[in-house]
């Protein structure tokens, strides 16, 4: 069931369940498929001095991970319609997300407009980590029937 | 065999390699533990099909560094920078997907070469699924040392 309703006013927020990125969803998520040889396969994400040998403090999580979380609020707000429609532009990936940060995902409406039979929103989108920085930030689109 | 190309030194126009993948139950259910996700979209066939393929392993597939054609030299590493998604429909479990890369743009921002990349998802019914323009650019520490 779609939280975002046709008459969901302008500045509501949303946010999703905050998630651990423990060493072991880094490595479910980026480590490759369980049946490949050598799993965890060694990277930037999974794999210390692999990210340290790169010049950084510690392992980065994909963004890609957090684009996955992001997309979990997305389908929360919107219904499963948004896999058919949904956007997101301007994404930009602002800060490390290191192996057991916290992160959030966070929406909130800045504008609506009414089109034949949808209503489109229009959200700035975040996720921040547990001190409260931003990790990512953009915007998303989506639609819900207009009745 | 022809040698790979590295990914930083690729131009405009040019393409990774495709992939093609098909996302299993276990597939899915390995990426549901990562993104802690257990939405029985994921899990249980529907009245419409089967399972749902979760988008963080669309997300994470699509990656160029997923392409059988993807190299950096040692000391490389490749930084996702800025995305653009759109979800144009929904994959199902059991079906094969496959993954196009083209660089669209290329430039070079404090001394790091950049590229942007157009890159599709389509099943093998040619259903697209999803449609991102990745930006990158990479990092290495012969680049870092030499701008201390």
């Amino acid at each position: 069931m779609a939280q975002i309703k046709q008459d969901t006013p302008i500045g509501t927020g949303f946010a999703g369940k905050p998630k651990k990125m423990s060493w072991e969803r880094l490595w479910t998520f980026s480590g490759g498929p369980f049946t490949a040889q050598g799993w965890p396969k060694k990277n930037l994400h999974t794999d210390t001095e692999f990210a340290r040998n790169l010049g950084l403090p510690t392992v980065g999580a994909s963004a890609t991970q957090y684009l996955g979380h992001m997309t979990e609020l997305m389908i929360d707000l919107f219904g499963d319609e948004w896999l058919r429609h949904g956007k997101m532009s301007n994404v930009k990936f602002v800060k490390l997300v290191a192996d057991g940060d916290e992160l959030t995902s966070k929406a909130k409406v800045v504008s609506k407009e009414k089109e034949d039979r949808k209503i489109r929103y229009h959200l700035s989108i975040s996720v921040v980590n547990q001190n409260g920085d931003d990790v990512l930030i953009g915007s998303a689109t989506g639609w819900i029937p207009a009745t | 065999m022809a040698e790979k190309k590295s990914a930083h030194l690729m131009g405009i126009g040019e393409e990774f390699e495709p992939l093609e993948f098909v996302v299993t139950p276990e597939l899915n259910q390995q990426y549901l533990y990562a993104e802690e996700d257990f939405h029985p979209r994921y899990i249980e066939a529907s009245g419409e099909g089967p399972p749902l393929v979760h988008p963080g392993i669309l997300f994470n597939m699509s990656n160029n560094t997923r392409s059988p054609s993807f190299f950096l030299p040692p000391g490389w590493g490749e930084v996702h920078a800025a995305e653009e998604t759109e979800f144009l429909n929904p994959a199902t479990v059991g079906k094969k997907l496959r993954v196009t890369w083209k660089v669209i743009e290329t430039l070079e921002k404090r001394g790091r070469p950049w590229h942007v990349l157009d890159i599709w998802i389509v099943d093998e019914e040619g259903v697209q699924i999803m449609r991102r323009k990745m930006t990158n650019t990479f990092a290495s520490l012969n680049i870092e040392k030499k701008g201390e």
